[in-house]
């Protein structure tokens, strides 16, 4: 292991780091709210957008990312839509993360017992007031868990960045490794990084878990 | 709550990081018996060579799935001689030094150009091709020279290619998209990505004769280097038996008929004694 080398690369490790994240953090926020969207869509059983959003569950849960950035980065043009790696990046983990948070929201909205709705109308609230009083909160409690999960894992899949050209963590390391060959020194930093990076989330994760364990209450 | 989380992350962190100073120290103590000697190989009764599978004429895999190409040729030469079976790996550019280092393959045979750097960390035969390197570019806007490209222009490479090392070392200015794979690269030229892209002239050429619509601005750039076959670095029984089959190889004109096997169809006849090296004996 040599510092020297690892003091010399810190700054390029430093600025895929910023990336990552960055474009992992959008991607990730597109993600919860596509997610969303699908969900509630799929909770009120909303006529045909319930299909859409089925059959887009199902395209984007079983296909790997790495198809999807080729699709989007190297198909799209094709067809004359022509975006960023950045753009394409976060599209392709908006795309894939927002089926996974869908699933992670809907198991959480499914899991609120009639009762609860029914008790918050007879109590006189209106559907919205049910909805961001009573069903949301306990919701949210048994969704995060998977969402957690679900971030970790969309931080994690930007790794496969490289192959439409942005320079990640992952990307970074394979180019320096490519062009100095200092691999012990490369790999060593990259797992670094990625703790750095994923460590906090999963901290910061599971006390949220925790503060939020409220729901089933009454179940 | 807290200070229980904090002790966790603590012992995960270190745990990792023990986790991956452990292993590097093994890597570096077990160094020294990665490779497989001469004997071992035959022994065992198969080869490994890393190829490209991605890079059209040299090595590439057709459309019955079997490796062809310039590289290729040579590698089956290898095998027959040795009386072995070839057990073909594909490998990326920036993969190759790491593939020796780890003794995933006991020869690259990928188009694998000689320089400083890398024979530091593996050793290279005698050659086998010479190469430089060049520039292609859409008709639309052909790049002449280096200085064609505009501030936000970006120039297509490869990871891990002397194109990639040539330009961040002697061109610092100039804008790089990279990629990972032959593929994507041509992939990205093709969608205007990127201005041009720079590689081997080798490879530019035969792109530009395959795709209408492009031209090779740059015929060469930089210096003239080599392609050679690389081992382990220390791998001695291979080295020398690869530098004599080089050698013996050349007294058959073994190369130009590579050559004219795997390459002819492409660059014609002029570009044969350029780009051939025959015995391991360049021109200068």
């Amino acid at each position: 292991m040599n510092f020297e080398v690892i003091r010399e690369y810190l700054p390029l490790y430093q600025e895929a780091a910023v990336l990552t994240v960055k474009l992992g953090v959008l991607g990730i926020i597109f993600a919860l709210l596509i997610g969303l969207a699908c969900a509630l869509v799929q909770y009120y059983k909303v006529p045909v957008i319930r299909r859409i959003v089925a059959a887009y569950i199902e395209i984007s849960r079983n296909t790997p990312l790495m198809i999807q950035l080729f699709f989007i980065y190297y198909g799209l043009p094709k067809i004359g839509i022509r975006t960023s790696p950045e753009v394409c990046g976060v599209a392709g983990l908006a795309f894939l993360g927002g089926s996974y948070m869908a699933e992670a929201f809907r198991s959480g909205l499914n899991s609120v017992e009639a009762i609860q709705t029914e008790s918050a109308f007879s109590l006189g609230m209106n559907r919205v007031q049910a909805f961001f009083y009573v069903i949301l909160p306990q919701a949210a409690a048994t969704s995060m868990p998977p969402v957690v999960a679900n971030v970790i894992f969309l931080l994690k899949e930007t790794s496969i960045f490289s192959a439409v050209s942005l320079m990640d963590l992952m990307f970074t390391a394979k180019d320096l490794m490519g062009i100095y060959h200092d691999t012990t020194e490369c790999l060593f930093l990259l797992v670094v990084f990625y703790l750095i990076i994923l460590l906090p989330v999963s901290i910061l994760g599971s006390l949220l878990e925790r503060r939020l364990r409220y729901a089933g209450f009454g179940a | 709550m807290k200070k229980h989380n904090l002790c966790k992350a603590v012992t995960v962190l270190s745990f990792s990081l023990a986790l991956t100073l452990g292993a590097s120290f093994l890597a570096m103590a077990d160094e020294k018996a990665i490779y497989r000697t001469l004997d071992e190989i035959k022994e065992s009764g198969v080869i490994n060579i890393g190829v490209f599978s991605d890079k059209y004429p040299f090595g590439y895999v057709d459309e019955n799935g079997d490796y062809q190409g310039y590289d290729v040729y040579f590698a089956e030469r290898i095998g027959a001689d040795l009386g072995v079976e070839i057990n073909y790996v594909s490998t990326e550019a920036a993969n190759r030094v790491e593939y020796l280092e780890t003794g995933k393959v006991d020869i690259i045979l990928a188009n694998f150009t000689v320089t400083a750097d890398r024979a530091e960390k593996v050793d290279f035969a005698l050659p086998y091709m010479n190469v430089a390197l060049g520039v292609v570019s859409p008709e639309g806007r052909v790049i002449e020279s280096l200085e064609d490209l505009g501030e936000k222009d970006r120039m297509i490479v490869i990871s891990g290619t002397t194109a990639e090392i040539y330009l961040t070392e002697n061109n610092p200015e100039v804008r790089l998209q990279k990629y990972d794979t032959y593929a994507n690269a041509k992939n990205a030229l093709e969608n205007g990505n990127g201005v041009a892209w720079a590689n081997d002239n080798t490879e530019v050429i035969a792109f530009a004769i395959q795709n209408p619509g492009y031209v090779v601005g740059i015929p060469e750039l930089g210096s003239q280097d080599t392609i050679a076959p690389a081992v382990t670095k220390g791998n001695e029984s291979l080295l020398s038996w690869l530098n004599d089959e080089i050698v013996s190889l050349g007294e058959e004109n073994f190369f130009h008929a590579d050559y004219e096997a795997t390459l002819l169809e492409i660059y014609g006849a002029d570009y044969e004694d350029t780009l051939v090296v025959e015995g391991g004996k360049t021109a200068e």
